[in-house]
């Protein structure tokens, strides 16, 4: 009986890897969160272009081998190569271009992963510079290089029917792509939980006063509001770990996953708010999108969606 | 219709442009994926990791383990209401004063523009910070004011407490250095705090000050 329980159990959980990550999916999601990823892509780009030169450039203040200690050996950079002010620009013009190709869904497969090399390669030539919402974008990318992006709202498609061939069917490769952005989404929000809880200001509630603290980096002032109700101030600070902790757990249930991604695409947003990151809470809510879309099979309910 | 593995046109359910034996290859290299990927939060912790964790992250997942791909940490703590945690600024004055107004950085800048020159700031703040980062910043930073000796800073906005009184905005140094090109060649003197540097001196003629009771 207790083996071919065990046998049931290994088959029931190779079948649930299977539907999980090799049942043919609609690849629509997909190419919104490619959209949004690469408007995001844009704008995080764009923040480099006045200071490219300051930073990058042949007398720049972030030399070649300066960024060593936050760069393991082994991580690789396109624009280590650009010696000149003019390769430099160039490189970084291509990666423009990358990100705008993507958005419009031209060459998409190319573009997506020229996109994630490049912003792999902008981030680790100044790894001090980049921020959580540039390592989100850069799993975005990768993500979206897997699958088959550009099969929706594109001008790859676009051409496609005006040569006549068939709409692409759900694939595997969508599949594989969107179990990814969902892995990660979880991963980063478990990850982020477990790093706030080590700090005793998520514990006593006053972890959102602190966010707001900061004079210069604040997008919303709520400092007389929290001076004015501890426990308000208190509530924001455990509704952030409390949202956090569903968000990470709830993208596994059928019966939450809906929910948790829907409440994600406008709490994570407002996270990134509060917490003078907007462009981090961007990208985390467009992890959420293809879940709240409801087009992922969850583990506990494989039958579900689709 | 919900689309089914028995309703799927294809009848295992399966892509058929997916043969078994990549599927095979792609469970493999996903369940070794998921393996890194675990490796990676659990290693990256600012609290440290296990030297088991360290040498099996190391040793197996390195090649792979870097920016911007796996190796990213994940951990964004958004505050724990340290000094670190502050909004940081970079400043730069010519070392004799001189006539040019500092520069000082992200000044009137806004968005994840400003919040790169502060990340650069903090960075520099760092104690672990290689020389050679600061020297560029100060030889950078000199061309622009026209001076080859200059002062770099790094000044932290005071986060008042939330029952503070006094909650007028300051700033404190967390970082100084003094950057000066002699000949082409860039010297870098680094200021340390007085008080972490200074001799703790008996005067004289003077008796010991009494130990503190245990």
């Amino acid at each position: 009986m207790t083996g071919t329980t065990a046998a049931d159990f290994s088959t029931g959980v190779a079948a649930t890897w299977m539907r999980f990550w090799f049942e043919p999916a609609d690849p629509r999601p997909l190419a919104v969160v490619r959209i949004l990823a690469a408007a995001l892509g844009l704008a995080l780009a764009w923040s480099y272009t006045g200071d490219l030169q300051a930073w990058f450039g042949p007398q720049g203040m972030i030399p070649p081998g300066s960024g060593a200690a936050w760069r393991p050996r082994h991580s690789l950079s396109l624009y280590d190569l650009a010696t000149t002010a003019n390769a430099l620009w160039v490189l970084f013009a291509i990666t423009i271009v990358a990100f705008a190709a993507l958005l419009v869904g031209c060459a998409t497969r190319l573009a997506a992963v020229a996109a994630a090399i490049l912003w792999a390669s902008l981030l680790n030539r100044g790894p001090m510079l980049a921020g959580a919402a540039d390592d989100c974008l850069a799993i975005l990318l990768w993500c979206l290089a897997v699958g088959p992006c550009g099969a929706s709202l594109s001008i790859d498609r676009w051409v496609a029917d005006w040569r006549g061939r068939p709409r692409s069917e759900p694939s595997a490769w969508a599949r594989i792509s969107l179990g990814l952005l969902q892995v990660h989404a979880s991963v980063i929000a478990a990850a982020a939980l477990l790093a706030q809880l080590k700090g005793d200001v998520w514990w006593d509630g006053t972890a959102a006063w602190w966010l707001v603290a900061r004079p210069e980096s604040r997008f919303v002032d709520v400092t007389a509001a929290f001076r004015g109700s501890e426990y308000l101030l208190n509530l924001v600070s455990h509704a952030i770990v409390a949202f956090e902790a569903a968000f990470a757990a709830g993208l596994w249930f059928a019966p939450t996953k809906a929910l948790v991604a829907r409440t994600g695409l406008v709490a994570w947003p407002l996270l990134g708010l509060l917490a003078g990151e907007p462009a981090w809470g961007a990208a985390l809510a467009v992890f959420c999108v293809p879940c709240a879309a409801g087009e992922l099979r969850t583990v506990c309910n494989p039958r579900q969606g689709g | 219709m919900k689309r089914t593995p028995l309703t799927s046109p294809h009848p295992s359910g399966f892509d058929p442009c997916v043969s078994e034996p990549l599927r095979a290859a792609i469970t493999v290299a996903i369940a070794v994926y998921l393996v890194g990927l675990v490796l990676s939060v659990a290693g990256n912790s600012s609290s440290g990791a296990s030297a088991l964790v360290r040498t099996i992250k190391g040793r197996l997942f390195s090649p792979w383990l870097v920016p911007a791909w796996l190796d990213l940490g994940f951990d964004q703590r958004l505050t724990h209401g340290a000094t670190d945690d502050a909004d940081h600024v970079l400043e730069i004055v010519p070392h004799d004063g001189g006539s040019e107004p500092p520069l000082r950085l992200p000044g009137g800048l806004s968005g994840a523009r400003a919040q790169r020159w502060r990340r650069l700031a903090q960075a520099l703040a760092r104690p672990d910070t290689p020389d050679e980062l600061v020297a560029a910043v100060g030889r950078a930073a000199g061309d622009e004011l026209a001076t080859h000796d200059v002062m770099v800073r790094v000044l932290r906005h005071e986060m008042h407490d939330r029952s503070a009184v006094d909650t007028t905005p300051g700033m404190e140094r967390a970082f100084a250095a003094r950057v000066r090109v002699v000949d082409g060649e860039v010297q870098l003197l680094r200021s340390e705090p007085r008080g972490e540097v200074a001799p703790l001196l008996r005067r004289p003629g003077r008796p010991a000050l009494p130990e503190a009771a245990p």
